[in-house]
């Protein structure tokens, strides 16, 4: 009877220790905190060509972005915000568009009317460089060009977050 | 003596010494303030004397501001230049590691260079730009032997430091010896503010020693256009 009550509780085990396998290999996601932010060159929609390190001295606000993405689309409006409040302290805030068609993507920005540069990643190898498996995603690169905050997706109060990361960087 | 009067002894005797101790501690407070800044005042002077401890002269001004000297002691401002001079040596020193740091990463970066493309298969292209006033470049796409090796988009800045003399070296590689085409293909503003796309062609000979060739971009000014050549330094 105990060995039976046994070969249950290893059996359990084995099945428990199995699941916590499953659910913790998705989860490993590189990630770039305290790394230095990859640097990229990019064309912007004003036709410009903008690279991350020339700003390096400023704080950097990162967000990956997709037309199709309905997070993005609520994001936009706040980041607009953060970027017209603190851009004269010395925050730079930069969307990368990783939508394939640019003409679109660029029709999309520009009917958001955004106070910040958008670039294309049309061939998506800044989103790769940068890990960027879900849209939107946010990164904070201080002012010495090291990757100090990372946000995947967009919620209601992220925003505050970044807020308060930022002010926390500007103050560096 | 019987033990009631060997009691009352006992602490009549120890009553006294607890006054004495007392008495002793309290002249002792009296007189501790006056040592101590004159004990301050030399720490402070032998940690300026120190050349490179930090943490030394960090205290030192610390120490002198905490207890003010009695007149007697050499005000601060007499210290200055001591701590001023370690100060300056310190800087000194981290000056001279920054410098044997950058001539360590220079000649690690040389090394390197000379292991990954060594001269016998090293082929570079350079960018240079004079004038400018009827070109804006964007990009450049460079192929050699049909073969897309390198593709650049110039900021503004960038364009900027060509447009003041500087050079760029936008391919470095290794190609075989023999014969090879090289295609460039120049993207910017024209005159006008048009799109403008050009391209330059090169057919070069890749010797045993390394090849350098250079992409010119010059203003034509009698026919208001920008001239794109590629030329090889021989």
């Amino acid at each position: 009877m105990a060995l039976r009550y046994r070969s249950i509780f290893i059996g359990f085990g084995l099945a428990l220790m199995a699941m916590c396998a499953s659910t913790a290999a998705p989860a490993a996601v590189p990630s770039l905190l305290d790394k230095d932010a990859p640097d990229f060159v990019l064309k912007g929609l004003d036709g410009r060509n903008l690279r991350l390190s020339e700003f390096r001295g400023q704080v950097v606000l990162l967000n990956f972005w997709a037309r199709w993405a309905g997070d993005s689309r609520k994001e936009m409006p706040a980041l607009d915000r953060i970027n017209t409040t603190y851009a004269r302290a010395g925050l730079v805030v930069l969307g990368v568009s990783v939508d394939d068609d640019e003409r679109r993507a660029g029709e999309f920005a520009g009917s958001m009317h955004l106070s910040y540069p958008i670039l294309f990643d049309t061939d998506e190898t800044v989103g790769r460089d940068y890990a960027v498996q879900k849209m939107p995603m946010t990164i904070l690169v201080d002012r010495a060009g090291v990757v100090r905050y990372q946000n995947v997706g967009f919620k209601r109060g992220d925003e505050d977050a970044y807020l308060d990361k930022l002010r926390e960087l500007l103050r560096e | 003596m019987n033990s009631k009067n060997r009691l009352v002894w006992v602490t009549w005797r120890a009553g006294l010494l607890a006054c004495a101790w007392a008495a002793a501690s309290l002249t002792a407070g009296a007189q501790a303030p006056a040592p101590a800044p004159a004990a301050a005042a030399p720490g402070a002077t032998s940690a300026a004397a120190a050349p490179t401890a930090t943490a030394a002269t960090a205290t030192a001004p610390a120490a002198a501001t905490a207890e003010p000297p009695p007149p007697s002691v050499p005000a601060p401002a007499a210290e200055a230049p001591g701590t001023n001079g370690d100060v300056r040596s310190l800087d000194q020193e981290v000056q001279g590691a920054k410098k044997d740091v950058i001539d360590l990463n220079k000649d690690l970066f040389v090394l390197e260079e000379e292991l990954l493309f060594p001269a016998n298969t090293q082929v570079a292209v350079f960018v240079s730009m004079d004038v400018g006033t009827f070109f804006a470049l964007d990009s450049i796409t460079i192929k050699i032997d049909n073969k897309e090796v390198a593709n650049y988009l110039y900021t503004a800045r960038e364009a900027d430091a060509l447009l003041k003399g500087g050079v760029h070296r936008i391919y470095l590689g290794n190609q075989k010896v023999g014969k090879h085409e090289l295609v460039a293909f120049f993207t910017g503003k024209g005159p006008a503010e048009r799109d403008y796309r050009r391209g330059a062609t090169l057919e070069f000979d890749k010797g045993v020693g390394a090849k350098y060739l250079e992409l010119k971009i010059t203003d034509k000014v009698p026919k208001h256009q920008p001239e794109f050549s590629v030329k090889d330094w021989e």
